[in-house]
């Protein structure tokens, strides 16, 4: 099984767009001996922050091949930022799978267990509680919230904080270059992002790194590419609204509208469209059914030329007062809310159209294959030796460069077009991961990677189908069809009942034959 | 046979690409040791026919072949190639007659023959080649000198652990080469010269080298096989495979009509039946007999004849293990060598359970294409259509090998052909692999290497389809629009535009001619 290390995903995430994978953890959970000419020293000495907490989390993943298993136990040590009433903001990849998570006082090392309020796995953001309520006033009497900027405009100069053994504070300044649309950790997830030169240095609590301006919080660490010395700023605009739809008790997320768009700068292609020369606005290649576009009228082919006002040019950028040129997502993505009305412009058959309607949220629940996938373990079936999953990104994830060819190339095929499936009725792919040799699976042991079509008679669309499915075997027998050779197996039902009492504490250490929830 | 489901080993290497043998050709002169073939021979198996005859006129029937070579330019299709070559072994079959292996005399301009003793170069041109089991024949231009030597002839499969010679003209010197080993196996395996096709091979431990391709292997003064394939790199030792005589002797039997047919195949997937659950459902009784037929390939000898689900009990009155094995000529073999000795058009009386039904069916035995596309192809010019600078070109391996092809719809759609069925829909999908840049094309140049779906309204099932559509006049008449597979928008040119561009991107590339859609078609 591959290992999986959070503190290195963080850095891989971010040198995958530059092509610069790091054989070494950047950032050592022991300090760096003191350089011989230590110029990254503030001149400032040494400060004390009282808006800061270490932030120490256990974390233990799934495991996404043999989901009655979890990996082993690893730690991420980082900052939290105090904010209002006693919470402390961390990025999201801080939590994921967390186990035990608690806040260390920097200075005195005083420690409290803490819970997660809110986590947004997308947007990468998770607002964290103290949960010890007799200690809790105590923890934080010393401690002061610090408040969210959001005014940073290109050309600023942010610093981001860390501190160091002691809990002295190491500050690095560093100058915003561009502001634009970036993918952030998990898949389909992307927003704004602040892009910002400098060098930061390798610390022990190296997780989440607060970036402020002033006295204000400006922006979290994102990731940072050490060898372009390119840090990537996850920006106040974003955390500001993540913050402002925790605050009403109800956590809905960041709003999308469905739809993909081409650039429409090829002047041979605009006259195709019937679009004239001055006539701005991008070429719709896809709406997402069931998603806030399709809903307000949306149609694939369609040119959208404005987003609430905001015109849109062929690159699909907008003109924002404080950006400048930025990718009209961003109207949608970080400016509006779940709910919030919707207007939008297309020029359909050369005539304008003014359409209206309500953003919603894709939940991750409503992908054919799950975008991510943390704190719970992958759904499963195992049925006399016959390992049935549903299929989710960080299952093909879990292969990395593996994904060349066979049956996962094919799976990895259905997770980027889930049109195709979707049409013919699937919720979710089911299919068959594994065989583990028992009576039942005689035979059929060099059998996987095959979808699941049918099951003793019932069409399988989710997991759940074929979990209900295998309690009416006919005859005697478990019928399994499936999309891919051998296309059918037969399973002896009296054997299976036998092989499943075996496998529960057998040899391969199953608690359960089933994940359903 | 079909490969559809039975994976290569990936350690399968073609060894002795003709190229590769020129380069060990030139050796340098330290290396240069006595011919082997001039010491003294005393070989208990290789019977001398009379004491007065030297071995070495005895083998003047083995002979050097030199091919100079043109290997195909799939990135640049309307280019000759490069120019190459190689050397290998062949041998006398018969009046004029010299058998040898395909790839020796692949993509070959000219060839060149030349006996041990003799010091003359004899032009010589390939009469048949049978590119799925590696094996062709040449004449000489000029087939007087070989009047007097004497053919070789045919033994038949030789035992596992008796003693072979391969004798021929691998790297190490000019002369004529003897090595010696056994017998070491006998087994199906892939022919890596297509890639795709497997036959009965023997494997031997006798050194076999680059440049002994195509000689023969002797036992008791007989052929037995011809060296065709080893292992490259240091995989494994003594590990060199021939090509035995029944493969031989059908390809000679196929070619005496005057024509090469290729195999045939059954063109359906077996998935062995050893489940109990199984043998329930299928209603079998258990006597070992039957394999259940997982897939059918409806352009197969058994489309719409036999259907998944059922189970093939015989072939020809012999009955079909469990796990797809057939004894045939007294030994356990794969259930297709039945077929693999058969020819195009020949009869197979099949016995099979449906429902439990026992039935009987004969069918008709052919080629199945589809999967030819799959396998490495040889003495093709490449095929193209190229317009306003898109250039056009049938997906093949060749063709995917050359361009290193990263698109996922290109790469599902090569890897799943088969598997998929998608040469239903697609029986030759086309690519659009390269744009030669300019003014009418600059914004299009992002999508090389797409599938192409579908150009004016026309949906395109072969590069022919691409000639005929792009003239013709879709739903807008002014424009010329491309539609590729998973690629968010259609491609758009100005059909005025694109076609005042087109000579002039011609001349600029150095594109001879706008298309090439094979001998047969014209242009």
């Amino acid at each position: 099984m591959k290992p999986f290390s959070f503190l290195l995903a963080l850095l891989a995430l971010g040198t995958a767009a530059h092509a610069q994978v790091p054989a070494t953890p950047k950032f050592p959970l022991r300090p760096n001996p003191a350089p011989l000419a230590p110029q990254a020293r503030p001149q400032q000495g040494v400060l004390q922050t009282s808006s800061l907490l270490k932030v120490n989390v256990t974390y233990q993943a799934h495991n996404m091949r043999i989901p009655w298993q979890k990996e082993s136990a690893g730690g991420r040590r980082g900052l939290g930022v105090v904010l209002e009433g006693n919470r402390i903001l961390v990025t999201g990849q801080m939590v994921a799978d967390a186990t035990y998570i608690e806040l260390e006082l920097p200075e005195s090392g005083q420690k409290i267990p803490a819970r997660v309020v809110a986590v947004d796995y997308e947007a990468n953001l998770a607002l964290l509680a103290p949960n010890s309520p007799a200690r809790e006033a105590a923890f934080f009497a010393g401690l002061s919230p610090m408040e969210v900027d959001t005014s940073t405009r290109i050309g600023d100069t942010l610093v981001v904080w860390q501190t160091g053994r002691v809990g002295e504070l190491i500050v690095t300044p560093m100058r915003v270059s561009k502001v634009m649309n970036q993918g952030y950790v998990v898949e389909n997830a992307s927003f704004i992002v602040y892009e910002a030169q400098g060098i930061i240095r390798s610390e022990a609590n190296s997780f989440t790194l607060p970036v402020a301006k002033g006295n204000k919080l400006a922006a979290l660490l994102l990731r940072y590419d050490s060898k372009n010395q390119l840090a990537t700023l996850l920006p106040a605009p974003i955390i500001e609204h993540f913050l402002k739809d925790v605050a009403d008790g109800k956590y809905d997320g960041f709003p999308s509208l469905g739809i993909e768009f081409q650039i429409t700068l090829d002047d041979q292609f605009r006259e195709y469209l019937g679009m004239k020369p001055d006539q701005a606005g991008v070429y719709i290649s896809s709406v997402t059914k069931g998603a806030s576009a399709e809903k307000a009228g949306v149609k694939k082919g369609d040119i959208l030329q404005s987003i609430n006002g905001h015109s849109i040019d062929s690159r699909g950028d907008y003109q924002d007062p404080q950006f400048g040129a930025l990718s009209i997502s961003h109207t949608v993505r970080g400016q509006a809310f779940v709910g919030d009305e919707v207007e939008m412009k297309v020029l359909r058959e050369g005539k304008e159209l003014t359409l209206k309607g309500k953003l919603a949220r894709k939940q991750p629940t409503d992908y054919l294959v799950l975008p991510y996938l943390f704190d719970h373990g992958p759904k499963y079936v195992l049925n006399g030796g016959l390992l049935f999953q549903e299929l989710t990104r960080p299952y093909l994830n879990s292969f990395g460069s593996e994904q060349q060819g066979g049956p996962i190339l094919r799976l990895a095929r259905i997770a980027n077009s889930p049109e195709e499936s979707e049409k013919k009725g699937k919720k979710k792919i089911v299919f068959l991961s594994a065989v583990l040799p028992t009576t039942s699976t005689q035979g059929y042991e060099r059998v996987s990677g095959q979808v699941v079509s049918e099951v003793n008679g019932t069409k399988i669309t989710r997991i759940e189908d074929l979990a209900e499915a295998f309690k009416k075997p006919q005859d005697g027998l478990h019928v399994v069809k499936l999309e891919q050779f051998p296309f059918i197996l037969y399973l002896d039902a009296t054997k299976v009942e036998r092989d499943n009492l075996q496998l529960m504490n057998g040899a391969f250490r199953i608690g359960s034959l089933s994940r359903l929830d | 046979m079909f490969c559809g489901n039975r994976p290569f080993l990936m350690k399968m290497r073609p060894l002795f690409p003709a190229f590769a043998a020129l380069a060990f050709a030139a050796t340098s002169p330290a290396q240069e040791k006595a011919p082997a073939a001039a010491a003294p021979v005393e070989s208990p198996i290789v019977e001398t026919p009379a004491p007065s005859t030297p071995l070495i006129d005895e083998w003047e029937g083995i002979v050097n072949i030199d091919a100079s070579v043109l290997v195909p330019d799939y990135r640049e299709p309307w280019n000759s190639g490069a120019p190459s070559g190689g050397s290998g072994t062949g041998f006398l079959i018969g009046k004029n007659r010299f058998l040898t292996n395909a790839h020796v005399i692949s993509n070959a301009t000219k060839l060149v023959i030349r006996t041990t003793n003799d010091p003359e170069p004899h032009p010589a041109r390939v009469v048949f080649v049978a590119h799925d089991c590696d094996l062709a024949i040449l004449e000489a231009e000029d087939g007087k000198p070989f009047e007097k030597l004497k053919p070789l002839t045919f033994g038949g499969i030789p035992k596992l652990n008796t003693e072979v010679i391969a004798v021929g003209y691998p790297i190490g010197g000019d002369r004529i080469s003897v090595t010696r080993g056994v017998v070491s196996r006998i087994d199906f395996r892939p022919f890596s010269h297509t890639q795709v096709d497997s036959h009965l091979a023997i494997q031997v431990d006798a050194a076999i080298n680059p440049g002994n391709s195509g000689g023969p292997v002797l036992q008791s003064g007989q052929v037995v096989g011809v060296a065709f394939q080893g292992f490259s790199g240091r995989v494994a030792q003594n590990v060199g495979y021939i090509i035995p005589v029944p493969v031989i002797k059908r390809f000679l039997k196929d070619v005496e009509d005057g024509h090469y047919d290729h195999y045939v195949d059954l063109a359906a997937s077996d998935f062995a039946i050893e489940n109990s659950a199984q043998r329930k459902a299928l209603h079998l009784n258990g006597d070992g007999v039957g394999v259940m037929i997982a897939e059918v390939e409806p352009a197969g000898s058994v489309g719409g004849i036999l259907q998944r689900g059922d189970v093939l009990l015989s072939m020809d009155g012999n009955p079909v293990l469990n796990n797809g094995l057939i004894r045939f000529e007294g030994e356990l073999m794969d259930m297709n060598e039945v077929v693999e000795r058969k020819f195009a058009g020949d009869k197979l009386n099949l016995t099979y359970l449906r429902n439990g039904e026992k039935k009987e069916t004969e069918v008709t035995l052919k080629r199945f294409d589809p999967y030819v596309k799959l396998g490495e192809q040889y003495n093709q010019r490449p095929r193209y259509v190229v317009y306003a600078g898109l250039v056009f070109q049938p997906m093949d391996k060749n063709l995917m090998d050359a361009h290193q092809i990263s698109d996922p719809a290109a790469n599902y759609l090569f890897d799943n052909y088969l598997t998929e069925k998608l040469y239903v829909e697609r029986p030759e999908p086309v690519l659009l692999t390269s744009i030669l840049a300019d003014e009418v094309n600059t914004y299009i140049t992002p999508y090389a290497n797409s599938v192409v779906d579908e150009i004016n309204g026309v949906k395109i099932r072969s590069l022919k389809d691409v000639k005929t559509a792009l003239a013709k006049k879709g739903e807008k008449a002014d424009f010329v629009v491309i539609k590729l597979l998973e690629k968010g928008r259609p491609l758009v040119l100005k059909r005025d535009l694109a076609e005042a561009a087109h000579p002039k991107i011609m001349q600029t590339y150095n594109v001879p001619e706008d298309s090439y859609l094979g001998e047969n078609e014209k242009d």
